[in-house]
């Protein structure tokens, strides 16, 4: 079997039992935020989409739904970016190297990386949701030439919040990627653009038809900057959001997640924007 | 045979082997009110009862129910139940099936929930069909669930001196056949059936003021409607109309440690969508802020949603919600006044 | 394995009955297993020495003297944990009925012709005069829930006590309304985490776990018409644990 298959055997026969997931390294990135690299059991590979999330559990401490930052074409471990803001992720980053968590999952539905071969792809990232949008990111860059051109506007709220700095580095200085930041409050070293990130969306050269462009960040970034996408004429199915939610199980049964008739965890997190747009209410998300 | 006959001279006779057949539970009287519970004596069985404080759901989908049992170090895992027991769910109410083939849909659409599944499987349902309403909260006939309409093993109905069983599956049949005082329904005895159940289309009306297609409508309008923000101001988030809901299944997951802090189980424990952190997230952001919006989403959740998913209205009519509510919030009226120009 | 030196409990009392330190001593087969845990080091109903070096106190009573003050902060300077334990330290409980009148009039209806050399002030949960890391609820506190608290406790993870109604536990038990039983019952507004211990034993909801964050006063009162009650014979009852927090409930139902 291969290892996508064997995941959806244990799936299947016991949702609710998490797989051993060794710790086989970890950094700080910022003050609150810690990566972590995972092994699974028998080395398997986690054969997750891009924006797929896990559910991360502590035996005695909970489980809790996070996304996984690297490509599915880095194999042998996947990795996840945990903000330290509950009992959960506080006991979290008190792990290190060779200590074990519980993974379930993969779950939910990733970017639709499928569709977007061939289309020039924008990526805009506020604060913590350049953590999903790493794993896009990665996988666009392991296969670059199915892409056409990529630019990435980022936003956070100060310099020292700034998520995989060295990695953006690269990414830049390999120019494939044409980058662009932003941060709400300056800091006397900091030599790049100030204000919000949409300030920064009628500037940017695309071409709408062309264009896909995905959004990850907090609830309120995405109304602002989806008006601003559609100023651009961007069609709304390339307007790919990713969605936070509480989730319980990921198998669209404990209704935490749950968006009117939508489960999130098993029909999102990713969704685009025609799809937003039906919602009546209850998607804080959706432009306004 | 389709039909068969039980006298009801012979229904303790019948009631004592059932007992001993499996792990068997009926309606029984709890102070004014009714409870399922197990049957240590037959005399206790009440067959005419309005809906009991809980459902039956307790039974397949628990309270709290243990999904795993682990060990923090080193980690291992575990099956939390190995061996699931046979039951027998004796005297359910026609809403309350309806209920169960609710809660059958949603745990059988994949991802399969195996622990609901394992217990649904050792599970028999013998109904029983009511003659007259319950009470006044009832509104099964605009669900159209005071008739049988499948989903149980056995039906009872009580046509005078005896009861006319419709035996629905094979596991019902065995049950049946096993004892000789039950034996095939007569011409005469099915003539009475009928001439009951066409009595029985006086006795109930649709209780809503329009028609389901109409109340659907209705939902697809009414997001937006002051009918929610009464109901905003009433509720007091006590989370008893979900608890009681036979197609109420949202839950919760926690762990608990032994107090060797290292072995432990983790348990799925009921929750309410009326509680009020139950769709916040750590950043803070409540995607359903405020009673109003809380209780909205209860009725989209029995009118709307998953008819849109599964082609079934998720509201049986047993009543529950409104029996129970400390507010006095009533579901028959909350959906008339969605459809207040619909009297058709 | 290397032994590691265990936690030291200690228990302390204020104004209070003692009657939650003698749940605690009800632990029975409990407590021996939480001893492989912990050292009791101070616990006057159960053992007679009493040492003064301690990391987790437990607290209960409610502040009702400067000389409590004092000794209360005392003690928070020492321990490393703080658990507030019962109505009294958690809420106020009984102690709270004099805070409706005055501290003058409560001393002299208490003490009458002695009520000058009385030292008193309004009751205090500890919370309103050091900083409190555990709370346990409840008079007296219910015991499965003493045992999860004490687990977090040992674990380093915070108690969360549940910000909903005793009703949703006490449907999720199945028992009747009191409401349907004539009985003025505050489960509707009472924070739960005591599996309603009360009402599954026949009786009714006093409130002594506290108000819930957003108790919906209105529609309470709707519920009070509902079943022909009067608001101000339920704040009788509502009161009688609540009165150290009465601003809250002047506000709420007032």
């Amino acid at each position: 079997m291969i290892d996508r298959e064997i995941l959806l055997e244990k799936m299947k026969t016991s949702p609710y039992k998490p797989m051993q997931g060794k710790i086989i390294g970890s950094e700080m990135l910022t003050d609150k935020e810690k990566i972590f690299r995972i092994e699974l059991e028998d080395k398997i590979n986690l054969a997750h989409e891009p924006g797929q999330f896990v559910m991360v559990s502590i035996f005695g401490f909970g489980e809790a739904p996070i996304s996984v930052c690297s490509s599915p074409s880095d194999k042998g471990y996947f990795e996840i970016t945990v903000r330290n803001v509950g009992v959960l992720t506080d006991k979290l980053h008190k792990l290190d190297k060779g200590d074990i968590v519980g993974i379930r999952g993969p779950f939910g539905k990733g970017f639709p990386v499928d569709n977007m071969f061939g289309y020039d792809i924008m990526i805009v990232a506020g604060g913590l949701g350049i953590v999903p949008l790493r794993s896009l990111i990665r996988y666009i860059m392991f296969h670059r030439n199915d892409f056409g051109n990529v630019q990435m506007l980022l936003g956070c709220k100060t310099p020292r919040e700034l998520l995989f700095e060295v990695e953006t580095k690269d990414w830049m200085r390999r120019a494939e990627i044409k980058f662009n930041c932003t941060v709400d409050t300056g800091a006397p070293d900091w030599k790049g653009n100030v204000g919000l990130i949409t300030t920064l969306i009628p500037n940017v050269d695309i071409n709408p038809m062309r264009t896909y462009v995905v959004v990850v960040g907090p609830p309120i970034m995405y109304k602002f900057v989806i008006v601003k996408l559609l100023e651009k004429k961007i069609p709304d199915h390339q307007i790919i959001v990713s969605l936070e939610r509480r989730m319980k199980c990921g198998l669209g049964k404990c209704g935490h997640c749950q968006i009117e008739g939508m489960y999130v965890c098993q029909s999102g997190p990713v969704f685009n924007y025609a799809q937003l747009k039906n919602f009546k209410g209850e998607c804080h998300e959706k432009a306004i | 045979m389709k039909y068969a006959s039980l006298k009801k001279t012979n229904l303790n006779n019948w009631l004592e082997y059932l007992k001993k057949k499996a792990k068997f539970y009926a309606p029984r009287k709890k102070e004014n009110l009714f409870v399922f519970r197990p049957v240590k004596d037959v005399a206790d069985i009440c067959l005419e009862y309005i809906p009991t404080i809980l459902p039956p759901k307790k039974y397949y989908f628990p309270q709290k129910e243990r999904l795993l049992r682990f060990r923090a170090q080193p980690f291992k895992t575990a099956k939390a139940i190995d061996k699931f027991e046979e039951f027998i769910l004796f005297g359910v109410h026609t809403c309350d099936i309806a209920g169960i083939q609710c809660m059958d849909v949603v745990f059988r659409d994949g991802p399969e929930d195996p622990n609901y599944l394992n217990r649904k499987d050792m599970m028999t349902i013998i109904g029983i069909e009511c003659l007259k309403y319950c009470d006044k909260y009832a509104n099964c006939a605009s669900m159209g669930n005071h008739i049988p309409r499948g989903g149980y093993d056995l039906m009872m109905v009580d046509i005078g001196d005896e009861f006319i069983i419709h035996i629905n599956s094979e596991k019902g049949e065995k049950l049946v056949k096993e004892v000789d005082f039950i034996k095939e329904a007569t011409e005469s005895e099915m003539v009475t059936l009928g001439r009951i159940r066409e009595e029985k289309n006086e006795i109930f009306k649709e209780e809503f003021y329009a028609s389901l297609p109409k109340v659907y409508e209705s939902f697809d309008k009414s997001f937006v409607s002051e009918v929610w923000k009464d109901l905003g101001k009433k509720c007091v988030g006590c989370g008893n109309c979900t608890a009681v809901c036979p197609t109420c299944y949202c839950f919760d997951v926690s762990d608990e440690m032994e107090l060797n802090l290292n072995d432990g189980l983790r348990y799925r424990i009921w929750n309410s969508c009326q509680m009020d952190d139950f769709a916040k997230v750590a950043g803070g952001e409540d995607f359903r802020k405020g009673r109003e919006s809380r209780q909205r989403h209860r009725y989209y959740r029995k009118f709307k949603y998953p008819v849109d998913k599964f082609n079934r209205y998720f509201c049986t009519g047993c009543g529950r919600c409104t029996r129970t509510c400390m507010a006095g919030i009533s579901l028959i009226d909350t959906v008339n006044a969605l459809t207040p120009v619909s009297i058709d | 394995m290397k032994k590691q030196s265990k936690p030291r409990l200690a228990f302390f009392d204020f104004t209070d009955c003692e009657g939650c330190q003698l749940q605690f001593a009800n632990l029975g087969g409990t407590l021996l297993e939480l001893l492989e845990l912990v050292d009791i080091v101070n616990f006057r109903e159960i053992i007679s020495e009493a040492a003064e070096d301690y990391d987790i106190a437990f607290i209960e009573g409610s502040i009702t003297t400067d000389n409590d003050v004092l000794r209360i902060k005392k003690i928070r300077d020492k321990a490393k944990v703080l658990v507030a334990l019962g109505s009294c330290a958690t809420i106020g409980g009984v102690n709270g009925i004099k805070n409706r009148s005055s501290l003058e009039l409560a001393k002299k209806i208490v003490y009458g012709d002695k009520a000058s050399t009385i030292n008193t002030i309004k009751t205090m949960p500890v919370h309103e005069v050091v900083s409190v890391d555990y709370t346990i609820n409840g008079c007296p506190v219910y015991l499965p829930e003493v045992v999860s608290v004490v687990k977090c406790l040992l674990m380093g993870k915070p108690y969360v006590v549940p910000n909903y109604p005793v009703c949703s536990e006490c449907k999720m038990n199945e028992n009747v309304c009191r409401y349907e039983k004539d009985q003025e019952c505050m489960g509707t507004v009472t924070r739960a985490g005591c599996n309603s211990w009360c009402i599954n034993n026949g009786n009714r909801c006093y409130g002594c776990r506290g108000l819930v964050d957003n108790p919906a006063a209105d529609a309470q009162k709707d519920i009070l018409s509902k079943y022909g009650l009067k608001l101000e014979d339920v704040l009788k009852h509502f009161t009688l644990y609540n009165d150290s927090m009465g601003e809250k409930y002047d506000q709420e139902f007032k």
